[in-house]
């Protein structure tokens, strides 16, 4: 799976970003304030909008410091009995219906069904519920205007951010519900989808000869099932698995007399797991065996694996730190994901050669090379044992110890090196990983679960907020336009940045304007613009669009990176840092949305 | 005629003992298009006391500003100028709204809940626990009558239905000051009957009544002051029989009175300087007729009404 950035520790990470946040919070508190003043300041003259302004604010604080939790829930149950009302559950069943549905267009002969089956149903599920709450969250509190109703709600002791706070509180519990039901159903589709077995028919399994003639195993193949099938290959005491085909494999137990023997293939292993992988830091040495702090671009216009170049003293070194011998107690289970790039075809069914050595970071001692053949889209295991063969400075080879004598204080290097010469190897530093453990499935399931009910519950507060001063499907568009300015807003950031700059190799094309010149005269954006006053004038026009799209891409929350798919469907352990941080960034959002649409509402005459 | 008036603005009742609940000094409202320009004047600046225990009207034609004066009284618009002070307290001030029932013009309320559900969410509202919200909604719906319709959802309520569970949770928190604006409208002579006994009922139990109307009767009935309203400016103010007060017109009325005796009491009249001397039987309200028919109706079922026969006197 792709890790673009290291996740830090919650307790590093939560202060500096509670000061971004309280500085965030506190500019755009100063600009609404400013805002508030100017409008006022039309209508009754500065020192009264002054007063005004402080009053509101004042009483503002005092009723959000007033709130009764009866009152909120109150407000939270009309707004689930009016979500039953309006048939919300409808969505359950047109979720079933997908589900039925799915095993139409699902293919399960592709690389990894256990990963498509579950970013399907994690789509599916996301969409829904997110598009659920969105559609109640905004047409509420306007048709509750419009229908004069609120006029019976606000003549009562009833605080603006009660209003607020329970109608979020109320969408936010049918989504709840919605994507527990909805994970149940999803999960029980995942579990049912990739489950399969396998026959193994005697025939099909032929005895191994060694050249002295003693049968060492058998190997053979299974039944062709699901759309594929595995070799299998026996020990000489009669155990067998698999190979690892479609991200799984399935061990086998032999049971029966020679002449008659049984085969039962047990369930697929290695589809829904959670793995609890230990990340080192990766440096680069390039062709020359000299330091490098990145590899080779081959080209790729996402910049994320490094490459190395193969029959070259190339290579890709990963530091582990905080090894100990009573985690790995068997070795270092280490494991790789390896992207190939080839400069010539070569032989394409054979991957291409590698090696791998541990070596002690202080003294320099390696391990002999561990050599492996890197598959595409899988992830390759190997387990460096306890005793790993060295060669000594005389060419001799002595056995090591690889707690004793290649790890130092914690520390331990893995080496990895490209063999085939003009063939690269392409890494990056979530590749390679000790595999500490494996978390419960389940538990993963439900914590990406969560990583959607962080998206569903901004989404609801997001889609309040505006309908506290807009009307229902101006607060749609409002809060879909955020959700795609969050979506996008490293891109747009960069994009500003290249505006600002005039660097057009950070983003080419420039802003909406130029595109759309481009577009219309068809000039490519690698090509700059020949200078001239109306090109000048698009620019600066381009750069005023931007500005509040930068800005709003810096406050606005991005929800596809609360997503926590890629760790599930990749088989990964969601880090409990990351669900804290995704946590806490919700809830800042929350509390902003919900002071910003307490404050519009107070401000807004309900019966105009 | 010449009827007794107190033209201007002229505020404060003719006992100003009690205590001013409400409070308007000065206060209008413009309302504006999005640029700020005034569109329309609703309310000219309007002064006004509203003192414990009245049943006060506010009169006037469709557009006079008699909801617009609720509304800025309630919280529910911003005044454009002056203050509106409910309790002493401004009326934005959300904590009035403790001590105050409001029954809006049409009874906006969420049609998905049945009236039983309806009280229970405006008694969480005013924060009351569940003992309490489900003794003050049995009562308040046997009261209005509605106890075989309370399971029903709104949206299935006639008009009156409606209105009736409108003026249940008006009453759910037993107010100080009930706001009721066109508290008849919708209902049928019954009901309008039983509105305006409750109104008065709620003077008796010491509550203070704003109700705003332009059937004239209705208010008539029922209010101890009323203010005229007519194109967003006060034109009246006072207490009802001031207003109403014929000074120069002298009225006897008497039961048991022989035809012979008339001739004797206009000489008598016209000796003492009367002039346009009418002697006959007054006539009763068309509201009060039709009661009559309907109580007697529903006393002998299947017979003709006795009301055709004539109201009596007494």
């Amino acid at each position: 799976m792709v890790l673009e950035e290291e996740i830090p520790k919650f307790a590093d990470w939560i202060g500096p970003a509670l000061v971004s946040y309280l500085f965030a919070t506190g500019i755009l508190a100063v600009v609404i304030a400013a805002v508030a003043w100017l409008v006022q300041s039309v209508l009754c003259g500065p020192l009264a909008a002054g007063d005004r302004v402080y009053r509101g604010v004042l009483s503002g604080i005092a009723d959000l410091a007033s709130m009764s939790p009866r009152r909120i829930w109150a407000l939270a149950r009309l707004a689930i009995q009016e979500s039953l009302r309006r048939n919300v559950v409808v969505v359950l069943g047109l979720f079933a219906l997908i589900v039925v549905f799915a095993g139409w267009f699902l293919d399960p002969t592709s690389v990894n069904p256990g990963r498509l089956y579950l970013g399907f149903i994690l789509s599916a599920t996301n969409m829904l519920v997110c598009l659920v709450v969105l559609i109640l969250s905004v047409f509420s509190l306007p048709a509750d205007i419009k229908a004069k109703a609120i006029q019976t709600v606000t003549t009562k002791p009833v605080r603006t951010g009660e209003i607020v706070l329970g109608r979020m509180l109320g969408f936010a519990t049918v989504g709840t519900v919605l994507l527990a039901l909805m994970g149940l159903v999803g999960w029980a589709f995942v579990v049912r989808s990739v489950r399969h077995g396998h026959t193994i028919e005697a025939a099909d399994i032929v005895e191994i000869k060694a050249e002295d003639g003693a049968i060492t195993g058998s190997e053979g193949r299974t039944s062709l099932d699901r759309g594929h099938r595995h070799r299998v290959e026996f020990a000489a005491d009669g155990s067998g698995r698999t190979d690892t085909v479609q991200g799984h494999r399935h061990s086998i137990t032999t049971s029966g007399e020679s002449g008659s023997l049984r085969y039962e293939v047990g369930p697929p292993e290695g589809l829904l797991e959670a793995r609890k992988p230990l990340r080192g830091r990766l440096r680069f040495l390039d062709r020359e065996g000299r330091p490098s702090t990145k590899g080779i671009s081959v080209g790729a216009e996402w910049s994320y694996r490094q490459y190395i170049e193969g029959g070259s003293l190339a290579a890709a070194i990963w530091t582990f730190s905080d090894i100990s011998e009573g985690q790995f107690p068997e070795g270092l289970p280490l494991e790789m994901i390896v992207r190939v790039f080839r400069t010539y075809k070569g032989d394409i069914e054979k991957g291409i050669a590698g090696s791998v050595r541990v070596r002690n970071p202080t003294t320099g001692l390696q391990s002999d090379p561990f050599y492996f053949t890197a598959k595409e889209f899988t992830i390759d295991s190997l387990l460096l044992p306890r005793t790993l063969a060295a060669t000594t400075a005389d060419g001799g080879t002595r056995q090591v110890d690889l707690f004793r004598d290649i790890v130092s204080d914690g520390r331990v290097e893995v080496v990895l090196q490209c063999l085939e010469p003009a063939q690269y190897f392409g890494v990056a530093q979530a590749d390679f990983y000790l595999r500490q453990g494996d978390g419960s499935f389940a538990a993963n399931y439900a914590k990406s679960c969560l990583g959607i009910w962080f998206s569903m519950l901004l989404m609801t507060a997001l889609g309040v907020m505006f309908s506290t001063f807009l009307a229902g499907p101006v607060a749609l568009l409002a809060t879909l336009s955020v959700v795609l300015v969050g979506q996008f807003r490293e891109f747009i950031q960069r994009l500003f940045e290249s505006q600002v700059s005039g660097d057009s190799s950070i983003v080419p094309g420039g802003g909406p304007i130029e595109s759309l010149y481009r577009i219309v005269t068809q000039a490519s954006i690698t090509v700059d613009l020949d200078p001239s006053p109306a090109v000048s004038a698009m620019k600066t026009l381009d750069t005023f669009l931007l500005a509040p799209m930068r800005l709003g891409a810096g406050v606005f929350p991005s929800l596809s990176s609360l997503g926590t798919g890629d760790f599930l469907a990749g088989g990964f352990d969601i880090p409990a840092d990351l669900l804290l941080a995704h946590g806490a960034e919700t809830f800042g959002y929350l509390l902003a949305f919900f002071i910003v649409g307490a404050f519009c509402l107070r401000a807004r005459e309900v019966a105009a | 005629m010449q009827a007794a008036s107190m033209a201007g603005n002229q505020a404060g009742p003719r006992d100003s003992a009690g205590e001013v609940i409400v409070e308007a000094r000065n206060l209008s409202k413009i309302y504006r298009d999005f640029w700020g320009r005034s569109k329309k004047v609703a309310l000219k600046p309007l002064d006004l006391e509203i003192r414990r225990g009245e049943i006060f009207g506010l009169l006037g034609p469709n557009g006079s500003g008699k909801t617009t004066t609720m509304k800025l009284l309630l919280g529910l618009i911003f005044p454009s100028s002056g203050e509106a002070l409910v309790f002493g307290r401004e009326a934005t001030d959300v904590s009035k709204n403790d001590r105050i029932g409001y029954l809006p013009e049409e009874t906006y309320l969420y049609k998905f809940l049945d009236a039983e559900e309806t009280l229970d969410f405006y008694g969480r509202l005013f924060d009351m626990p569940p003992e309490e919200r489900k003794r003050r909604a049995d009562a308040l719906i046997a009261m209005v009558g509605l106890g075989r319709d309370k399971k029903r959802q709104l949206k299935e309520y006639s008009k009156g239905m409606t209105r009736r569970i409108g003026i249940a949770q008006a009453l759910i928190n037993d107010p100080e000051l009930v706001l009721l604006d066109e508290p008849t409208s919708g209902l049928d002579p019954i009901g309008t009957r039983e509105m305006k006994d409750l109104i008065i009922d709620l003077k008796s139990r010491g509550k203070t009544v704003i109700m705003s109307s332009h059937l004239l009767a209705d208010v008539e009935d029922v209010c101890d002051r009323i203010a005229v309203l007519h194109q967003g400016e006060l034109k009246e103010l006072g207490r009802v029989e001031d207003l109403l007060r014929v000074t120069d017109v002298t009225q006897i009325r008497t039961t048991g009175l022989p035809e012979a005796a008339h001739a004797e009491i206009r000489e008598l009249i016209r000796r003492h300087g009367g002039e346009n001397v009418e002697i006959g039987n007054p006539t009763t309200t068309l509201e009060d007729l039709f009661l009559e028919v309907v109580r007697d109706t529903e006393a002998r079922p299947g017979r003709r009404a006795r009301a055709g026969e004539g109201p009596r006197g007494g």
